[in-house]
């Protein structure tokens, strides 16, 4: 029974990750009304960038780490104002066949300019030592990554229920003619929530990067798993993102252990449950 | 009246052309046509949901996927099965399979029903990768394709000239009744609901029921298509059941158009003959496929058929409008 905190551990750090690379699509969604399947392919260009700018630079995590986002965010918000907007008169369908169309382009420009086969990213220093915390040896970096998800949920919410900025955002999600006519700019803060949500898929993606492998799978691996995150959690619910995340997260790690064969089922058995008694999530309003 | 008596005429005049091809083309063009048929059944039944029923699933290839396994696993584990047979037993199976992810995923709409079915298909295709002892993996399974028994004679199917003519019949029967089932009241109501759902519960239709049925049939059509996929090649592996195989039809029912039914007949000539040509050329051809695709959905998002029509009704518009409207919101609407 010695492997339980280690495992639980474990479940916390990839409920960590995913809740990163969930919160934006939730996110997104929520305000925008518009499911982004491009969202992990994001994800996975953030993994790619840190490689590359670890390789090249410096071996810190710090400075990707800080850049990606960044560069995923001016990604974003050219996506939004050049792609997104354009369709979006043609209603959800044609919004959702973008985003589509837009993963598989990048998936394949991965493919081309790294190659389709996995990158190793280590990380030396603090971070890629082990910690002794109540007799157990465990590695600093999965730690690291439940800390980072606790910090960008808590500045979500601050921003969205603390700040002039959330109400701003709230109301042009509520009835965005009204804020409109009150002199707010919504596309412009349309164009703002995605390129957040570009740039929280990007921070995700450096984090992913030393837990888990590079490569051009790796964004329809997350994928899956964050859209069952935000459907067990209720869509466009932050707090629903973070009870999800734990859950899955911990059924992932637990199920490895208990049930290996079973494991890849369990989240889906989880989803198919909370489908037939509860289809709007266990957070999320009825529609 | 007289836009059926057309349509048949075309459709006869498909079928003859297509009897004769064997004559005139040469045995990869023809293995190019068997494939054009069987993804063109495959194509249809997608815009049956997506064009006609304006439900958007990104999760097709499972049942398109479960069709190829259930063929291949039948034919190895049941010895002496016949043609017919394994096309039932496939068939059976993916009826099962709609209907059960139908009642599960129905229930969703939009967003949330596209998210779902992708979800749905990883979780097949999971399946299809972990579970090495009936589906091969990685590996794929092999088989042969079985001879055709007509109770009084029968045709050895091992030659491609024979199963394209079975193809051409079985799969080219298949599209004409799924056209057919577009005329039917079931098929009219489908539509009627993608354009004012409120308004046909109002009438006394279950709506729900009538999406299941559409559901459970599309994707009995695509495992159909699945099952030639597999008597076409020999052979199936895991990329049947991918989110790739649903990619791929969804570029095929979008480069040809939602809006008409021949629309993605027209997009899987286009798809299939692309990709060969595509392929030989680079290695790259998904990212030019992808491209394409983006392209559509931003600039033609009626598709090769919409932009033909366009130029039909600017060449010979002004003959139509005569009595009616014209030729093309009708095909659109009906």
């Amino acid at each position: 029974m010695s492997e339980f905190p280690v495992f639980f551990l474990h479940g916390l750090a990839y409920a960590g990750l995913l809740f990163l690379v969930s919160a934006g699509l939730t996110l997104v969604f929520g305000m925008m009304n518009v499911l982004n399947f491009a969202h992990a392919a994001m994800y996975m260009l953030g993994a790619y960038f840190s490689y590359s700018i670890l390789m090249h630079f410096t071996g810190q995590l710090w400075l990707p780490l800080m850049v990606c986002p960044l560069i995923l965010f001016i990604i974003g918000a050219f996506i939004e104002r050049f792609l997104l907007r354009r369709v979006h008169v043609y209603g959800h369908v044609q919004e959702l066949l973008l985003t589509f169309g837009l993963a598989y382009i990048i998936t394949e420009l991965v493919k081309l300019y790294w190659g389709n086969y996995p990158l190793a990213v280590n990380i030396g220093g603090f971070l890629g030592s082990t910690v002794s915390i109540f007799g157990i040896t465990y590695p600093v970096y999965r730690l690291f990554i439940f800390l980072c998800a606790i910090f960008v949920g808590t500045v979500m919410a601050l921003i969205l229920y603390k700040t002039r900025l959330g109400i701003i955002l709230r109301a042009a999600v509520n009835d965005s003619e009204m804020a409109n006519t009150l002199g707010v700019n919504v596309p412009l803060v349309f164009m703002g929530v995605f390129a957040f949500g570009a740039a929280l898929s990007g921070f995700a993606g450096v984090i992913a990067g030393p837990l888990l492998s590079t490569f051009p799978g790796m964004a329809q691996e997350i994928l899956i798993d964050a859209f069952v995150v935000i459907v067990v959690g209720g869509f466009g619910s932050l707090g629903g993102a973070v009870v999800a995340s734990l859950i899955i997260g911990e059924l992932q790690s637990f199920g490895v252990l208990l049930f290996p064969k079973l494991s890849i089922a369990l989240v889906y058995l989880l989803m198919a449950v909370v489908l037939i008694l509860k289809p709007s999530g266990l957070f999320g309003e009825e529609q | 009246m007289k836009l059926k008596s057309v349509s048949s005429i075309i459709i006869i005049a498909i079928f003859l052309a297509g009897a004769f091809m064997p004559a005139g083309l040469k045995q990869y063009q023809l293995n190019m046509l068997t494939e054009i048929i069987i993804f063109s059944l495959y194509a249809v039944s997608y815009n049956l949901l997506l064009g006609y029923a304006g439900l958007l699933s990104f999760g097709h290839a499972m049942f398109f996927g479960l069709g190829a396994f259930m063929t291949a696993v039948a034919i190895i584990h049941i010895p002496g099965l016949t043609l017919w047979n394994t096309i039932l037993i496939a068939l059976v199976a993916t009826i099962v399979a709609g209907f059960v992810i139908g009642g599960l995923l129905l229930r969703t709409k939009g967003a949330y029903f596209a998210l779902l079915t992708l979800a749905f298909n990883s979780l097949f295709y999971a399946v299809a990768t972990k579970w090495h002892t009936v589906t091969g993996g990685d590996d794929g399974l092999s088989i042969k394709r079985p001879d055709l028994h007509l109770g009084f004679t029968t045709i050895p199917m091992a030659g491609l000239t024979p199963f394209y003519y079975l193809t051409l019949i079985i799969v080219g029967a298949a599209i004409v009744f799924c056209w057919y089932f577009t005329h039917t009241a079931m098929g009219k109501t489908v539509l009627l609901m993608r354009e004012n759902e409120d308004r046909m519960k109002f009438l006394g239709y279950d709506t729900n029921i009538s999406r299941l049925i559409l559901f459970t049939f599309t994707g009995a059509v695509a495992g159909l298509a699945g099952t030639f996929y597999t008597f076409h090649f020999q052979f199936v592996s895991i990329s049947a059941i991918s989110v790739d195989m649903t990619t791929a039809v969804l570029l095929m029912t979008f480069v040809g158009g939602t809006k008409t039914f021949w629309g993605p007949i027209l997009g899987a000539f286009v798809y299939i003959i692309l990709q060969n040509y595509l392929s030989d050329i680079t290695d790259r051809w998904p990212l030019f496929m992808g491209i394409i695709f983006v392209f559509m959905v931003l600039f033609i998002p009626g598709g090769l058929s919409e932009v033909i029509m366009n130029i039909r009704q600017r060449l010979f518009g002004k003959k139509d409008n005569n009595g009616r409207k014209s030729t093309v919101t009708e095909e659109v609407t009906s």
